[in-house]
């Protein structure tokens, strides 16, 4: 198990934490620890996590499907800065 | 001033809904009563909300366009669980709305309350709880856009009955444009180069072709680079089956040559398709020597079961035409298309008679393709007849076999048959169907009757939940366990009086040459539902297969036939 610590900034839609936890939980991601606090002006809230990978997953592919959720501004992660899916 | 459900109706219609699937209930009963003034609006009364979701798949893969389904709270909403989930695993833009408890009493456990948004997360694109019905307008927009968009999948509206009634102003929506999502030109410049030097490459073609209509583009750039194509269970139809070129399905139960071509190949132009289990084996022996190009409109797609040397994120439309103006060059394909022709015509598919003089399964189906022909729309169940059908029909266009590929949902083929017929009535429509899954969902032949929706259903009827026998005949040692529905031995339920009680014609075929005949009489009947009772043998198996957990190269043609691709492939 690899850890990886992920920044994500969400909109504050309702459900959008459980689509996001539920996400790990389906894609088989253990989640080591969360948090969910007000960003920007009451509209965004910013999530860090930290996740743990098997040894042969990347942080990539699950920072794609994250990206992929409606509700899901912008994902990075931290360690690598490079590696970061942004949507409009 | 109108209310909340009136500015639902009114929000559907000016999204271009025409039909929606659904049963009432308290919870959404509101809607109901201006569903039944709207004229721009037809709805379909389902026996079941899972045919009702069904039924908007079909509609949706049929047409093109988002279905819609509706239900009440509660269990009408738990009803609809598994054709989201079909939804989700086969990206099908659908749209279901359901009503729920009013907001004072969510969380409560009131009478028929079941949190449906959670219950649904993963199997959602997206799902919305409306909380003002001035969001009303909105709502449906988004809701539609996103079903629609990108890579198309289902997306869930729950509104809770107060909203439904609540006063409202009516607003017209701005919906959300999206963009057909363009590939990077360096990322088509890469793949244009890996597409020169290439020696034997495969377009392997998924489902995403069909989504994005991009079965024109496909077909332009197979015939100007000559390229072989194979079509996955979701993407039959995409290229046409009479192409010289087509060498038909990969996967378990795909064709020698298109898995033979797959795993010999060296270069893989894999376009909106998501290298299934089902069609990779154990994916560390899946096609070893290729490189791969992979498009796909969704980003996660790519790497996600094989690394891509180049991966293209875009619809494939978009792809295919960029691919097609950028390739300059392509390979010399003479002697790899010498070794694929060898293949195909040493192991066509094929079938024996049943030795015990029974009716062959894949005759009926090969029959009813060539009677009712390729303008038809087939849908199929899940099972061994799943799979005779999407071998021996030919397919000559897209959008003309659905299934549940992802999630291999018995009880799918009726419904989508259904909906289907609702949204192209000027086709004819068969639903292939076997014996087992007609028990899980032949209530919405009533529905046909009633409504007018003249489907034709041939059950395969081969006394027995044939695909799990199959496996039981392999790997269980001819232990069949649980297997045997009767249907032949006590003829429970007798398919053809099953089928009068629900306001159908019934007829039975048992023999070789009746079969035509029967087809032909069922093809005659024009204002009612048919179903066809196929009394088939029980012993014929899917050929050719790879059995779970081995890899492509072990595939059997036929039981104790054995292709072997090394010597058929001289390097
Ligand atoms: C809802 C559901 N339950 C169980 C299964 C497992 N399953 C796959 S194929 C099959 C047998 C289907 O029998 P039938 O409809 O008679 O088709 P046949 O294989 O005989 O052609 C079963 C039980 C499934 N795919 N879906
Ligand atoms: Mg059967």
């Amino acid at each position: 198990m690899t850890s990886h610590k992920l920044m994500m900034l969400v909109r504050n839609k309702p459900g959008v934490l459980a689509r996001v936890v539920v996400l790990f939980s389906s894609r088989n991601v253990e989640v080591e620890s969360l948090s969910f606090v007000p960003a920007g002006h009451g509209d965004l809230s910013r999530v860090d996590v930290v996740v743990g990978l098997r040894e042969d997953r990347t942080s990539d592919q699950l920072m794609k499907q994250l990206a992929r959720l409606l509700d899901v501004v912008h994902v990075a992660d931290v360690d690598s800065a490079g590696d970061t899916a942004l949507i409009a | 001033m109108g209310r909340g459900a009136q500015a639902l109706i009114r929000a559907l219609e000016a999204v271009d809904c025409e039909v929606i699937f659904g049963i009432p209930g308290g919870a959404i009963l509101p809607v109901y009563d201006p569903l039944f003034e709207s004229t721009k609006i037809r709805h379909v009364l389902m026996r079941h909300e899972q045919g009702a979701g069904h039924a908007a798949v079909g509609y949706a893969q049929a047409t093109g366009r988002v279905g819609v389904c509706m239900a009440t709270s509660g269990p009408g909403a738990t009803n609809l669980v598994t054709p989201l989930a079909d939804a989700y695993m086969d990206s099908v833009p659908i749209v279901a709305v359901t009503g729920q408890v009013a907001r004072p009493v969510i969380g409560t456990d009131a009478f028929q309350e079941a949190d449906i948004a959670s219950i649904t997360l993963p199997i959602t694109k997206h799902s919305f709880q409306v909380t003002d019905p001035a969001d009303i307008p909105q709502v449906i927009a988004e809701a539609f856009a996103v079903a629609a968009g990108g890579r198309p999948g289902p997306v869930l509206v729950d509104i809770p009955k107060d909203v439904q009634v609540a006063r409202t102003t009516y607003r017209d929506a701005t919906p959300p444009v999206y963009h057909r999502a363009a590939p990077s030109p360096a990322d088509v410049d890469a793949a244009v180069r890996l597409i020169a030097s290439a020696r034997r490459p495969v377009l392997y073609v998924g489902g995403g072709v069909i989504r994005s209509g991009a079965a024109p583009a496909l077909l332009a750039f197979a015939e100007l680079t000559g390229i072989p194509v194979v079509t996955t269970l979701m993407a039959r139809g995409a290229f046409p089956d009479s192409h010289r070129q087509h060498l038909g399905m990969p996967g378990m139960h795909g064709t020698v040559a298109a898995v033979g071509a797959l795993q010999k190949s060296d270069l893989l132009i894999a376009l909106g398709t998501r290298f299934d289990d089902r069609v990779t084996g154990v994916l560390e022996e899946f096609a070893p020597g290729a490189r791969v190009i992979h498009a796909d409109i969704d980003p996660a797609e790519i790497n996600k079961n094989r690394r891509a040397d180049v991966g293209i994120v875009g619809d494939c439309r978009v792809v295919l035409a960029a691919l097609t103006s950028a390739v300059r060059a392509v390979g010399d394909l003479r002697d790899w298309w010498a070794q694929l022709d060898a293949l195909r015509e040493t192991f066509p598919l094929g079938y024996d008679r049943p030795a015990d003089g029974k009716l062959a399964p894949q005759y009926v189906i090969e029959r009813i393709s060539a009677l009712a022909g390729p303008e038809a729309i087939y849908t199929a169940g899940v099972g061994q007849h799943q799979m005779w059908a999407a071998q021996y029909v030919k397919y000559e266009r897209p959008g003309s076999f659905l299934n549940s590929g992802g999630l291999g949902t018995m009880g799918y083929a009726v419904p989508a048959a259904l909906g289907a017929k609702v949204g192209a009535p000027d086709r004819q429509v068969w639903a292939i169907d076997g014996d087992g899954c007609f028990q899980m969902t032949n209530q919405e032949l009533a529905t046909c009757a009633l409504e007018g929706i003249p489907i034709k259903v041939a059950v395969i009827n081969n006394g027995n939940l044939g695909m799990v026998r199959q496996w039981q005949n392999l790997f269980y040692g001819g232990r069949y366990s649980n297997t045997n529905l009767n249907t032949h031995t006590r003829r429970i339920p007798d398919f053809v009086r099953l089928a009068e009680a629900l306001g159908c014609v019934g007829l039975r075929c048992e023999s070789e040459q009746d079969v035509d005949r029967v087809v032909l009489e069922a093809m005659e009947v024009r204002d009612m539902p048919v179903v066809v009772d196929f009394v088939v043998g029980e012993n014929a198996q899917v050929w050719p297969m790879v059995a779970a957990g081995t890899g492509n190269d072990q595939i059997m043609a036929a039981r104790g036939i054995r292709p072997l691709f090394d010597a058929d492939f001289e390097e």
